[in-house]
């Protein structure tokens, strides 16, 4: 399994990385976490899918809207590298789901014995981090686009 | 001498018979209850005008099941990420405001 966030590492390397984490199973309709969660690990997908999702206030009760799915070799949990560190979405697997934990402190630690891990990761975490965030101003400019539109066709009317 | 006096008696006399006429007219009637305007009876309107015309009841669009709703909310999601996707993966102004089929905005 190739995964995003291991990209440019040699095989060592990816040893090293995935000696620190913990293989986790998670049965189908389970939460990986929630939103708002302490967010002290960061996932690796080795099978399944992930839905990241947000809670939407629809007709008077709270409806979890899908942000995001993840398929495997795709990483989730990245709140856990970037301060705050809580989870700013909530993670839930459809189907049954194994991934890999990897802690930040251990994550930290070994960072510091290997920079150029370090570097390699880093800019790994940069590309998965500001894909994300091109996906999402895009969708949003799409969304104001679609509002501004109603708004006008309201006011023409 | 005393019609001068005289004259000066019937006005004097004039003068307070008019200023009691004058403040019998502004004091109020302790008879006549005192005006609320806020209570003040309103003239006898029909509660509604042209009651025999009948306005048109605009349908409300049947609400559509929650599942339904989540399922055109998931679909529009995947959509919109696929085209923001493609436009990321090759920003032009053409594929920013390409149109969707989602169901949830058409």
């Amino acid at each position: 399994m190739d995964h995003e966030l291991l990209n440019g590492l040699s095989p060592a390397e990816i040893e090293q990385v995935m000696a620190l984490g913990a293989r986790e199973l998670v049965p189908s309709g389970s939460w990986l976490f929630r939103l708002g969660d302490p967010a002290d690990r960061i996932f690796l997908l080795e099978r399944g899918r992930i839905r990241l999702t947000l809670p939407m206030q629809l007709r008077g009760g709270d409806e979890e809207i899908l942000i995001e799915e993840n398929a495997p070799g795709q990483t989730v949990g990245w709140s856990a590298l970037i301060p705050p560190h809580r989870f700013t979405l909530s993670a839930r697997a459809p189907l049954e789901t194994e991934v890999i934990a990897l802690p930040r402190t251990a994550l930290r630690e070994f960072f510091e014995r290997s920079p150029q891990v370090a570097y390699k990761m880093s800019f790994n975490l940069c590309i998965i981090v500001g894909h994300r965030l091109q996906l999402v101003q895009t969708m949003w400019l799409r969304e104001m686009q679609r509002s501004v539109q109603l708004r006008s066709d309201a006011g023409a009317r | 001498m005393e019609m001068l006096l005289m004259a000066l008696c019937i006005s004097v006399f004039g003068l307070g018979v008019a200023a009691l006429a004058f403040g019998a007219v502004g004091r109020p009637d302790p008879a006549e209850p005192e005006f609320h305007p806020e209570v003040a009876v309103r003239p006898a309107i029909p509660a509604r005008f042209f009651s025999d015309i009948v306005l048109p009841v605009k349908p409300h669009p049947p609400l559509v099941p929650i599942e339904v709703l989540l399922q055109q909310i998931e679909n529009h999601v995947r959509l919109e990420q696929a085209a923001a996707e493609s436009f990321v993966a090759f920003p032009t102004q053409a594929l920013l405001h390409c149109k969707t089929t989602s169901a949830l905005v058409n």
